[in-house]
């Protein structure tokens, strides 16, 4: 495959789209001026040191411009587990009322993200909160849509919301911002699904704030076509004796990355990560997270679990920082990979940076294949070679499954973990 | 099963060669051992009881150089591990393994099925099962919640061996390989462990058992005893020889067997 000599620059390719962009004129200029900087500093390579273990090169050939709506099957939302409360579905980053159900609980305020684009583009969207700022960027450019949800302070709806992200194909910018009120708690499961077998690009940004109190649980869980280019990027603060809590579940696409970032922004602020990734066949799966821990008495506890088979590739990057004054800082890493054939890698690089003393600090990441000894005494119980090496597989990522509320939830995507790994039948009586 | 008969050979080794890591650890050893019979295999650390016990279970590392293990007429190192398993060859490990996250009920289930479809029986079904297993805890002096429980998963050395033998009862087997299930295994446990190998002592079935001590011996009364030294089955006897091991110790066997 050679890329033509003189082929655009993908970025540069969406320049027309802004046009049909909704927005102020004062949105619109600053569009412009963002994008065009956007072309002159290129896509991430991996030269860029956060983006070491990620190659976008499948992006030169990819159409980033937003896609055009499309109608959509009734059962359009069938790959899914069953609603378990209010649900709001976007279609490649624009709301689809038809798709929705917005009965939202008492305390719960949805606005859109449209409505900001009347005025001038406010600082929660242009100022950084990174050095490298291109991916949100880009989003911020493109996005024309999405949920911006606010919980008042003291509500606790029973029901978890739902946030259907559905991919047919094209370009997405979904933009989601969660506020919690002080003393409030949430949970909120978004759902990354493609639709179809179309060439997709997303670029999500999720941004969360958690005032005093407030205690979120958000799920991801990733079930992007296997042609979806995804790159989703959330973002968190975490207010004093807030808790914020994160499940990954990266089972689909073809490149995908979560990028999430914790700021613990308040004493006693709280954070606890978990994700499985499943890169099988000729997926890539990344998982890069940073946390910063800017004030005292804050926890940071991450447990991941990467398997890739395959040629399947995968990463886990992931930065602790502890600031000067964060003292009693109890902070833990985990990263445990699984490589399930000769041809996968998991590449891994958990990083630790402390500022501050009278801190608790643990890390480690390792990259392995099945244990032998297990292996073989699953065989010599008469278990036939495929389920023993699919039982053990599971077994290695259920813990971290296990994490997933509600159990409705949980069962069904145990389930589409389960379908993922060979010889899925007999093992799932094992997890019954 | 049942068309296995009292005396009839259940598994004859014949001059079994292995390498370990370019070693030799066995060297032309012999064993014949027969329906209805318990063995005891004793011999000093080292010696290659284990060896012996994961070759015939078919572990992999190991590089049989000659010799050969006919086991109900088959040649029993051609067969994959589960093959074996499945045609009623257990080995209880001398270290079992942890395997957090796999149930121990569940592999427990599997196992028995697996044995069951290679023997033309219908699977049992979860109910039948349970009733099977309860009995079988019962019998071993264990509490229930051990089936919930990751296998083998943050248990006692003890509590690794009587679920083994726990297995063992619930699956059935034809011939047992019990390395040093023995060890480790407080006073009243070896009395539990002993009763639970006992129960399976019938005309159709056979048991090695791989031991250091003689003590195990009062409770499972051994028909042959065999010291393994120097590759080989050096020395044979009956109960006897236990006893003698036990009070004179290793060297006299090598000794005698250099003469000789
Ligand atoms: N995987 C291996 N790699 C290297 N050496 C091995 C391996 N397995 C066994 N050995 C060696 O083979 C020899 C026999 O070991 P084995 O475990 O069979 O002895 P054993 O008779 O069971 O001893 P014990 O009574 O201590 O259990 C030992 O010297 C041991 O170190
Ligand atoms: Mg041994």
């Amino acid at each position: 495959m050679s890329a033509r000599p003189d082929a655009t620059p993908p970025l540069a390719r969406l320049q027309p789209a802004l046009t049909l962009l909704p927005g102020s004129a004062a949105w619109q200029q600053w569009r412009a001026a963002t994008l065009a900087q956007l072309v002159t500093d290129g896509l991430p390579t991996p030269r860029d040191d956060a983006w070491k273990y990620t190659n976008l090169r499948l992006l030169e050939r990819r159409e980033l411009a937003p896609a055009a709506a499309r109608p959509l099957a009734a059962n359009a939302l069938e790959g899914l587990p069953e609603a378990q409360g209010p649900r709001l579905v976007y279609v490649n980053g624009r709301f689809h009322a038809a798709l929705s159900d917005r009965s939202l609980p008492d305390g719960l305020v949805q606005t859109s993200y449209r409505d900001l684009l009347d005025g001038a583009p406010p600082a929660a969207v242009t100022s950084p909160i990174d050095a490298d700022q291109r991916i949100r960027q880009l989003n911020a450019c493109m996005a024309a849509d999405g949920a911006h949800l606010t919980l008042t302070a003291g509500s606790n709806p029973r029901l978890p919301l739902e946030i259907v992200h559905l991919h047919t194909g094209g370009g997405a910018y979904p933009r989601t911002r969660l506020e919690l009120g002080a003393n409030s708690s949430l949970a909120l499961i978004e759902y990354q699904l493609g639709l179809g077998n179309a060439d997709s690009f997303v670029a999500a940004v999720t941004d969360v704030v958690l005032d005093a109190g407030a205690r979120l649980t958000h799920t991801t869980v990733q079930l992007a076509g296997d042609r979806t280019v995804m790159i989703d990027d959330a973002h968190a603060v975490v207010g004093r004796d807030a808790r914020y809590a994160h499940r990954l579940v990266a089972l689909g696409g073809q490149l995908v990355r979560f990028d999430l970032r914790v700021d613990l922004d308040g004493t006693g602020a709280q954070a606890d990560l978990r994700g499985v990734l499943f890169a099988d066949g000729t997926r890539e799966q990344h998982i890069r997270t940073l946390l910063d821990h800017r004030v005292s008495h804050g926890t940071s506890d991450q447990l991941y679990r990467g398997v890739a088979g395959g040629r399947g590739r995968g990463s886990y990057d992931g930065k602790v920082i502890v600031r000067a004054g964060a003292a009693k800082t109890s902070s833990r890493q985990s990263s445990r990979n699984l490589l399930l054939s000769k041809e996968a890698s998991i590449d891994t690089r958990p990083q630790l940076e402390i500022n501050a003393d009278d801190v608790k600090c643990a890390h480690g990441a390792t990259t392995g294949t099945l244990d032998e000894n297990m292996l073989f005494y699953l065989l010599t119980r008469g278990l036939d070679r495929e389920t023993a090496r699919a039982l053990l597989t599971y077994a290695f990522v259920g813990d971290v499954l296990k994490s997933i509320e509600p159990e409705a939830v949980r069962r069904a995507i145990e389930r589409r973990a389960l379908g993922r790994l060979p010889a899925a039948a007999t093992i799932r009586e094992f997890i019954a | 099963m049942s068309n296995i008969h009292k005396g009839d050979v259940i598994l004859q080794i014949s001059g079994l060669t292995v390498k370990v890591q370019g070693r030799r650890i066995l060297n032309g050893l012999n064993l014949t051992v027969r329906a209805g019979e318990v063995h005891a295999i004793m011999g000093p650390n080292g010696a290659g009881k284990s060896t012996l016990s994961q070759v015939l279970a078919g572990r992999a590392d190991y590089e049989i150089v000659a010799g050969s293990a006919v086991y109900l007429g088959e040649d029993l190192l051609a067969l994959a591990p589960e093959e074996r398993a499945r045609r009623g060859l257990f080995l209880g490990f001398q270290y079992p393994v942890e395997i957090p996250g796999v149930n121990n009920v569940y592999l427990l289930k599997a196992a028995l099925n697996a044995r069951r479809r290679q023997l033309g029986l219908q699977e049992l079904d979860a109910f039948e099962f349970l009733a099977i297993v309860k009995d079988k805890m019962a019998l071993m002096q264990m509490d229930e919640s051990f089936l919930k429980r990751g296998v083998n998963e943050g248990f006692s050395g003890g509590e690794k061996k009587r679920n083994e033998i726990l297995q063992m009862t619930v699956l059935e087997p034809t011939l047992a390989i019990l390395d040093e299930t023995d060890s480790g295994l407080d006073i009243d446990a070896l009395k539990v462990v002993a009763n639970g190998v006992n129960s399976l002592r019938t005309d159709n079935r056979a048991v090695v058992l791989v031991t250091h001590y003689q003590r195990l011996l009062d409770h499972i009364v051994p028909d042959h005893v065999h010291v393994l030294a120097a590759g080989r089955i050096l020395k044979s006897g009956d109960r006897g020889l236990a006893l003698e091991l036990e009070r004179r110790g290793y060297d006299w066997v090598l000794e005698e067997a250099n003469a000789a």
